[in-house]
């Protein structure tokens, strides 16, 4: 507040670098968001009930069964490494591990295989 | 209404690398003031955070199959999921069957995988043979793991499947193991 105050006054010192400023209010913001869903599922798992599984986020008029279609069409090791990335939402490296690959190799991987999963999608031939 | 522009898109691969937090801090930050400024760019990431949920949401429904790993269980059963486990040692069979309270169905397959560069599963059941090249593995983890298709192991019936691990080598193949799964519906 004090901030927008002094921009409004044109008091600021240094105004190029608001937008810097802004970012990392916004990045602490959303880390703390993130910090804060971590420790509440912490304490729900030690002192209360497994909630359900959330329901995945809304998807804007995403085919599913052309999805699972492209998807079972990926050569294995493209499957693994998409699936165990976006849905553990874990960056390569860990992907890497769990699998027996190198991070590169990981991320090579990713990349094919999103490359192939777009393409599909875009096209008509995407049903099985 | 017109259709963003921009002179210096983000590339793909830079975007998936911030999706999943792989950039340098001042990598992001280069990245993070582009998007505010970039509808473009934005929309792409968009795009991407789209298929992403997608293709978890696939997983999750059971619509698709997959080769994973021993932690990717453990991270399903601690998120709730009602897991069925078959442990099979090489030679070895099970009854197997899913019901309709499983979430998802994972299939053990104990094999001795060291020194293998390449393993294939050959799928041998009444219906065919089917080959799944190349499949990922940790050669210390001592086992293959796959969740096959909930949806479709539902609509199954009684039948047997016999799976035969490979170690695909310049010399040629070897059978690691064969197993065999004796389905039957519940």
């Amino acid at each position: 507040m004090m901030t927008l105050e002094r921009l409004r006054d044109g008091r600021l010192r240094e105004p190029e670098k608001l937008a810097s400023f802004v970012l990392g209010m916004c990045r602490m913001v959303v880390l703390e968001t993130r910090r804060g869903t971590a420790r509440r599922e912490g304490l729900l798992r030690t002192y209360g009930e497994v909630p359900e599984a959330m329901d995945p986020p809304e998807q804007r008029g995403l085919d599913e069964a052309k999805l699972s279609s492209c998807l079972e069409r990926l050569p294995e090791r493209e499957r693994s490494v998409l699936i165990l990335g976006f849905y553990a939402d874990k960056p390569a490296d860990a992907v890497a591990r769990e699998l027996g690959l190198s991070a590169v190799n990981a991320r090579v991987i990713r990349h094919r295989g999103l490359l192939k999963l777009r393409e599909c999608m875009s096209t008509n031939d995407g049903h099985s | 209404m017109s259709t963003p522009i921009c002179i210096a898109p983000i590339p793909f691969a830079a975007l998936v690398e911030y999706w999943f937090g792989e950039l340098a801090p001042n990598e992001e930050e280069r990245m993070e003031e582009h998007l505010l400024a970039c509808a473009k760019c934005s929309e792409r990431l968009r795009d991407l955070a789209e298929l992403g949920a997608g293709i978890g949401s696939a997983f999750r429904s059971g619509a698709v199959w997959a080769v994973i790993s021993p932690a990717f269980v453990q991270q399903l059963k601690q998120e709730g999921l009602r897991l069925r486990e078959y442990r099979v040692a090489p030679g070895g069979s099970v009854n197997c069957t899913i019901s309709a309270t499983d979430d998802a169905v994972v299939s053990r397959l104990q094999a001795s995988l060291e020194g293998a560069t390449r393993v294939d599963l050959v799928l041998l059941d009444e219906q065919g043979q089917g080959r799944l090249a190349d499949i990922p593995f940790e050669p210390a983890a001592g086992e293959v793991l796959f969740c096959p298709s909930a949806a479709s192991l539902r609509k199954l019936p009684a039948h047997t499947a016999m799976f035969r691990l490979l170690a695909v080598d310049e010399a040629g193949e070897r059978p690691i193991g064969d197993y065999t799964f004796i389905h039957t519906p519940s």
